[in-house]
């Protein structure tokens, strides 16, 4: 998953629109979902994103559909709680478990469902934005809202780092299980405890080798690289306008 | 019981299991989009404070200790990378560790506080994982409270119990408040109509209790072997690190 949306991110048709543009389509389509909180609103809000990131940013829709079903589906797990109701008297049609008597009702389920549509049109976005932003414009764009120095510059290694680390761990699983790690589940422990360790001291030696290289080239305290010419997009706008109107319409209607 | 009823009852389990088995069980994050406005808001609020302290503390630590700058890159990028590694629990699903514990012992609860956040932050922009609105929530379950706790416990209790016993429940108590607390924040935003908040808690603790509890044992066991293993092999890298109570 993490490279899949990393690899889309670099290669999509927006990635070179300005993150803060971006953004603000990802997180204005969120809070009007949040705030105008009907079906209606959440079902258009998510056409629109999918829509988006298909048909503008051209994603293959395979990528974006799996994306969204994964969500969907740990999603449905924690809906669960909202759509039962939980007494401690039976007073309707209930199934006793426990000392409790749990019941569904028409109006549970479609609050379940409410809240479903709405987070869903809130991933979608977000989808949008990760899909089609790498980590490292908008870690710039972080930069640009004058977060603190100290996170940006930890944010920038850890992006990096993220990537060495992930392919020593690869090698490692592969070393291991050509070693039968992982055979069994107490074997799978021991493996994941060496990989653990192994790991961590991996990740402190690239750290200390990073640190003397970085000296080496007058390192003091803050990595400066040119910052990259990005474009605004008017289309982009004009869908985001379109987008509150729309919207906008189906909560008065709905 | 008639037939349809009896299909009812089979396809609902049948949709359970895909749910169980396909959820990609790392730690219990709240999704974008869960939380009504308010709610988001107000963890925000109760966590703003904590950063403010986090990035002063790690100001400091990088004034003292200019060196540890690109060890603290490292280190958020060890604790995402670990929760990609998967673990066997009872139920046959894997799930995966959360770092939290381990984190806490190595590098304090502040810092831990920071890199923590910044570990949801990446999970929510390159995994999809977790959320920008309950990014506060989030981070006050597992960036706060887990390390907190996994950090008391091994305060309090290092050198007066045995060291395996210490790190064990560090870790897996570190989990199981996670767990607790986005149980609490989940039923205080949709409390159940009939039983209150109360019966809201059952429900999201009972729903979750299936992977996170088997999770808090696996991640206990895995961080005390993990720990035993940097004491024989990266004895120097931990005394640079100035962790605490280490067997000497």
């Amino acid at each position: 998953m993490l490279r899949v949306i990393d690899r889309y991110a670099f290669t999509n048709r927006l990635r070179m629109v300005d993150p803060a543009q971006k953004s603000a389509i990802a997180l204005t389509t969120i809070v009007l979902c949040l705030v105008l909180d009907r079906p209606l609103v959440s079902g258009l809000a998510l056409l629109w994103m999918v829509g988006l990131a298909i048909g503008y940013a051209r994603l293959p829709w395979r990528v974006v559909i799996a994306v969204l079903s994964t969500e969907s589906m740990f999603l449905m797990l924690s809906v669960i709680g909202i759509a039962v109701r939980l007494g401690v008297d039976a007073s309707t049609a209930a199934v006793p478990i426990g000392p409790f008597w749990v019941s569904m009702d028409r109006s549970s389920v479609l609050l379940a469902g409410q809240v479903f549509i709405r987070v869903i049109a809130c991933v979608s976005a977000l989808n949008v934005l990760a899909l089609t932003t790498p980590l490292v414009d908008l870690i710039d764009l972080f930069h640009r809202w004058r977060i603190p120095t100290i996170l940006i510059e930890v944010m920038i290694l850890s992006y990096r780092a993220i990537f060495l680390l992930l392919d020593t761990l690869e090698r490692m699983v592969i070393a291991q299980k050509a070693r039968l790690g992982y055979a069994s589940w107490r074997s799978t422990l021991r493996s994941s405890a060496l990989i653990g360790s192994q790991l961590f001291m991996a990740a402190y030696q690239r750290s200390r080798m990073l640190e003397q290289a970085l000296i080496g080239r007058g390192f003091c305290g803050e990595v400066r690289v040119l910052p990259i010419r990005y474009h605004h997009d008017w289309r982009l706008w004009a869908f985001l306008v379109l987008m509150v109107i729309t919207v906008s319409l189906a909560r008065m209607w709905g | 019981m008639k037939r349809w009823q009896r299909w009812l009852i089979v396809s609902v389990g049948a949709v359970l299991f895909l749910v169980f088995e396909a959820r990609p069980a790392y730690a219990m994050h709240i999704m974008e989009g869960f939380l009504p406005p308010l709610w988001a808001l107000f963890w925000f609020v109760v966590v703003i404070p904590f950063w403010v302290i986090g990035v002063r503390r790690l100001r400091a630590l990088i004034s003292d200790t200019p060196e540890v700058r690109l060890l603290l890159g490292f280190a958020a990028a060890f604790t995402f990378v670990l929760s990609a590694l998967k673990l066997p629990s009872v139920t046959g699903s894997s799930s995966h560790p959360t770092g939290t514990g381990l984190g806490a012992i190595l590098f304090g609860p502040w810092v831990m506080s920071i890199l923590g956040s910044i570990v949801l932050l990446f999970q929510a922009l390159l995994i999809a994982h977790g959320g920008l609105t309950t990014l506060g929530a989030n981070a006050f379950s597992m960036a706060v409270v887990g390390p907190w706790v996994a950090w008391l416990i091994w305060r309090s209790l290092n050198g007066r119990a045995p060291f395996w016993v210490t790190v064990f429940l560090a870790a897996a108590l570190a989990d199981l408040t996670t767990y607790v607390v986005t149980a609490l924040q989940l039923a205080l935003a949709h409390p159940d109509p009939v039983g209150g908040i109360g019966a809201s808690i059952i429900k999201f603790g009972a729903i979750f209790a299936v992977t996170q509890i088997p999770l808090a044992i696996s991640e206990g066991v895995l961080t005390v072997l993990i720990m035993n293993a940097l004491q024989t092999n990266a004895k120097a890298e931990l005394e640079a690190l100035a962790v605490k109570g280490i067997r000497p």
